[in-house]
C-alpha cells in the first residue's frame, strides 16, 4: 500500500514538473518575443555621397562656400589642398551660424558664439566645435557623406 | 515572514480571513466531476484568450496609428518590419478567431445541455450579449487595419445600421463621424475597440462568473452530483488548456500569417468583398432577400435566440417536450448557419 502511494506520489511529481517547465518555457518564450518587440531594431547607419563643390570654385576665393543640404547649411572651407565640410547648425543651441569674411570666424547671433576657420570654439558658450562631415575628393569634384534618411516615418 | 509582517502592518488586512476567503472562493471551489471531461471545460477558453487579446492588443498599440494615411502602412510595419511583430500580429489575429469559435462551441454546449434553464436564464442572456460583443469587437478590429478588404466590409456594415427604425441614420453618422468611412470612422472604431467595448466586455465577463459561481456549474443529466476542488485538478486544467491555446495560436501563425491586404481606395470597390468568416450566415442571408426583410428576421432571430430560457416554458410545462423544443430549435439553428457558412464559402 505503502509503495502504491509512493508511485502516485512520483507520478503526480513528474505531472507537475511537466506542467510547470511548460509553463515557465512558454513565458520565458513569451517574455523574449515581448522585449524583442517592445523594442526596435537598432540599424546600422548608412550614407550616401554628395556632392558639395568643385576644385576650382577655390582657386581664387578661398572662402567658406555654403550650401544647404536637405534643409542643413553646410559649410565647405578650403585649407591647403584639403577640404573640410562642416554643419552651419551651431552646436550650443542649434541656431544657423553665418561666416564672417572681415573677422575670419563663424558667428552665431543667437548667444554670440564664435568658431575660427576650422570650425573650433574661440569665444562664447559653444560646448564643441561644429560637427563634420566625412570629405573625399574625387575627379576634382569634393563630396560628403550624408546620412541616409529612412523615407518611412519609422526611422 | 518578516516582509509578511511589515506588508501586512502596511496594509493591515485580517490575513487569516483573507487565506479563509481565497480557500473558499479558489482553491476549494466545488467542481462538478463531469467537468473532468475537456468537452465541459469550453468556458474557460474565451476567458483565457480574452486575456491574450488583452496583451497583444496592447503590445499592438506601440506601433499602430489609427490615421489613414498611416493605418494601413503601420500594420505593414508591424507585420514586416518589427521583430516578432508578425507573431504579435498572428496571436492577436488569430486569438479573435478562435475566441469566436470557441464561444459558439461553449453556447452550443450550454444549449444541448440545457444549462440556461431556471434559474440561469440572466445569465444565458449575458452570455449571448458576450458574444454580440465579440463580434462587435472583431468587427471594429479588423476595420482597423484598413486595406481595401476591411475598408468596403466597415462602409457595408456600418450602412446596415442605417436600416434601424427612427435612429439608424444619426447612430451611422454617429459612428462613422461623417457621411462616409472616413479618419473619424477610423478614430471612433479605435475607442471603442481598445477602450470601450474591453471595459464593457469585461464588465459583463465579471457578472458572468459572479452568477455562475453563485448558482455554481450547472449538472448535465445523466451526471452525478459530486464535486471536486478547484485545486489542483481544475487550476492544471487550465493550465494545460492556457499553454495549449497559446501553442496553437503560435502555430497557426507561423503556418498561416496575418497578409496585410491592398490599402484602403474609397474610390474604388473591390469585385469580390467579403466579411470574416464569422459574418458569412448574415451576409449571405442578406444576399437572398430584401434589405429590410433580412435585417428585421435577424433581428427576431437574436431577440427569439437572447430570450429563448424565458420562450421555452411559454412552448411547453413538460420538461419532456420542451426538450424536444429546444432540440429541433438548436439543430436547425446550427444546420442553417452551416449551410449559410459554407455557402457563402464556395461561392464567390
Amino acid at each position: 500500500m505503502a509503495e502504491e502511494d509512493k508511485k502516485v506520489n512520483r507520478r503526480e511529481f513528474f505531472f507537475k514538473t511537466g506542467v510547470f517547465t511548460a509553463l515557465g518555457l512558454a513565458i520565458l518564450a513569451f517574455f523574449r518575443n515581448l522585449l524583442l518587440y517592445i523594442f526596435p531594431e537598432r540599424k546600422e547607419k548608412t550614407f550616401h555621397k554628395y556632392l558639395v563643390a568643385h576644385e576650382k570654385e577655390f582657386k581664387k576665393d578661398k572662402r567658406p562656400k555654403q550650401i544647404n543640404i536637405g534643409k542643413t547649411p553646410v559649410f565647405v572651407v578650403p585649407y591647403d589642398d584639403h577640404y573640410k565640410v562642416m554643419s552651419g547648425i551651431c552646436t550650443h543651441l542649434g541656431c544657423i551660424v553665418k561666416w564672417e569674411q572681415d573677422k575670419d570666424r563663424f558667428f552665431c547671433p543667437c548667444h554670440k558664439g564664435e568658431f575660427d576657420r576650422m570650425g573650433n570654439v574661440i569665444g562664447g558658450p559653444p560646448p564643441r566645435p561644429l560637427d563634420e562631415f566625412k570629405v573625399v575628393v574625387e575627379n576634382h569634384k569634393v563630396y560628403v557623406y550624408v546620412e541616409d534618411k529612412v523615407r518611412s516615418p519609422w526611422a | 515572514m518578516k516582509f509578511k509582517e511589515w506588508l501586512l502592518e502596511r496594509f493591515p488586512i485580517d490575513y487569516e480571513k483573507f487565506v479563509e476567503f481565497n480557500e473558499k472562493i479558489f482553491i476549494k471551489e466545488p467542481i462538478p466531476t463531469h467537468m473532468k471531461k475537456w468537452l465541459f471545460v469550453m468556458g474557460a477558453t474565451p476567458l483565457i484568450i480574452f486575456g491574450f487579446q488583452v496583451l497583444t492588443g496592447l503590445f499592438l498599440t506601440f506601433y499602430f496609428m489609427p490615421s489613414p494615411e498611416m493605418a494601413y502602412e503601420s500594420i505593414r510595419h508591424i507585420t514586416e518590419d518589427v521583430r516578432m511583430g508578425y507573431w504579435i500580429r498572428g496571436l492577436h489575429r488569430w486569438g479573435a478567431n478562435l475566441m469566436i469559435i470557441s464561444l459558439l462551441l461553449h453556447m452550443t454546449r450550454v444549449f444541448f445541455t440545457h444549462a440556461y434553464r431556471k434559474p440561469r436564464e440572466l445569465n444565458w442572456i449575458i452570455g449571448v450579449i458576450l458574444f454580440f460583443l465579440t463580434m462587435t469587437i472583431s468587427f471594429t478590429g479588423y476595420s482597423l487595419t484598413y486595406n481595401q478588404l476591411s475598408y468596403w466590409a466597415t462602409t457595408v456594415g456600418t450602412n446596415m445600421i442605417k436600416e434601424v427604425p427612427l435612429i439608424g441614420d444619426l447612430m451611422l453618422f454617429f459612428l462613422r463621424g461623417g457621411d462616409v468611412v472616413n479618419t473619424n470612422t477610423l478614430t471612433r472604431f479605435y475607442t471603442l475597440h481598445v477602450m470601450i467595448l474591453p471595459g464593457i466586455i469585461f464588465f459583463f465577463i465579471f457578472l458572468h462568473i459572479v452568477i455562475l459561481r453563485l448558482h455554481g456549474v450547472s449538472i448535465p443529466e445523466g451526471f452525478e452530483e459530486k464535486y471536486y476542488s478547484f485545486y489542483p485538478h481544475h487550476f492544471y486544467k487550465i493550465i494545460i488548456a492556457t499553454l495549449f491555446l497559446l501553442t496553437l495560436m503560435s502555430t497557426l501563425t507561423v503556418v498561416l500569417p496575418p497578409g496585410i491586404g491592398i490599402p484602403a481606395d474609397p474610390s474604388v470597390t473591390p469585385t469580390h468583398i467579403k466579411p470574416e468568416w464569422y459574418f458569412f450566415p448574415t451576409y449571405r442571408f442578406l444576399k437572398m432577400v430584401s434589405l429590410h426583410v433580412g435585417i428585421y428576421a435577424t433581428a427576431a432571430f437574436v431577440l427569439v435566440f437572447t430570450f429563448w430560457p424565458f420562450i421555452e416554458p411559454l412552448l411547453s410545462k413538460e420538461k419532456r417536450k420542451q426538450t424536444i423544443f429546444s432540440r429541433t430549435a438548436g439543430v436547425l439553428t446550427l444546420i442553417i448557419t452551416l449551410i449559410l457558412t459554407i455557402w457563402e464559402t464556395i461561392v464567390i
